[in-house]
């Protein structure tokens, strides 16, 4: 049985037609010792399905250490969002660790339009104070699904 | 924001499945945002707030509204 109900697959479904670029999950997950990691990869097949615009990577927390260090992926579960720019991966440092379920699985659908059209929706006011922004800063967000 | 600046970067993280690393930032209520090891933004806000805080604090020149 799915995750998704039919009607909140219908409802996706129409959202994505609006995708321009196409979006690539990927995925970093584990063969065993990741409770998380089944549910999550659930999920995402449910999500990659509903667009052929959503594309799904797989890889092993464990063993494709080089992929695991160019994202820089600290745990597991974990999704990286990267944008499709002329073949190209475009990737903005965006991460989810955990299921997205309930909340946060909004946030991803969210996350997902705003990354293929390679625009966050921020005001003016807000892109231009990010724009003289010169040091790294590294957000992470506490969330829980309810 | 991530998307605006290449200097940032975004995780969201489910604080009930990371256990560990919640309580390594003692975080009690959710949504809890940590900017570097320097920042708390507790709770949700709108944009206009929730992103001055942050760059006040990483020498951006901007003022929340009201200020």
């Amino acid at each position: 049985m799915g995750l998704l109900r039919d009607d909140d697959r219908a409802q996706l479904q129409k959202e994505f037609e609006q995708l321009t670029n196409a979006v690539k999950l990927v995925f970093f997950t584990q063969a065993s010792d990741c409770d998380f990691c089944p549910l999550t990869k659930q999920v995402l097949d449910e999500l990659v399905g509903l667009s052929d615009k959503i594309q799904l990577e797989t890889f092993d927390f464990a063993t494709d250490k080089h992929q695991v260090q160019a994202f820089r992926i600290a745990r597991i579960p974990a999704i990286a969002l990267v944008r499709i720019e002329a073949g190209q991966d475009r990737d903005y440092g965006i991460r989810y660790y955990g299921v997205p379920s309930g909340y946060e699985f909004a946030s991803l659908v969210g996350d997902i339009l705003d990354v293929s059209r390679g625009d966050s929706g921020l005001s003016a006011p807000s892109k231009a104070a990010l724009a003289q922004l010169k040091e790294p800063v590294h957000l992470q967000v506490f969330t829980t699904p309810t | 924001m991530a998307m605006e600046s290449d200097f940032v970067t975004a995780d969201m993280v489910d604080a009930s499945e990371f256990a560990e690393l919640s309580d390594s930032y003692q975080v009690y209520g959710v949504p809890l945002t940590v900017a570097n090891e320097k920042v708390r933004i507790e709770g949700g806000m709108p944009e206009q707030m929730f992103i001055p805080q942050i760059l006040q604090k990483f020498g951006v020149p901007v003022k929340l509204p009201g200020q």
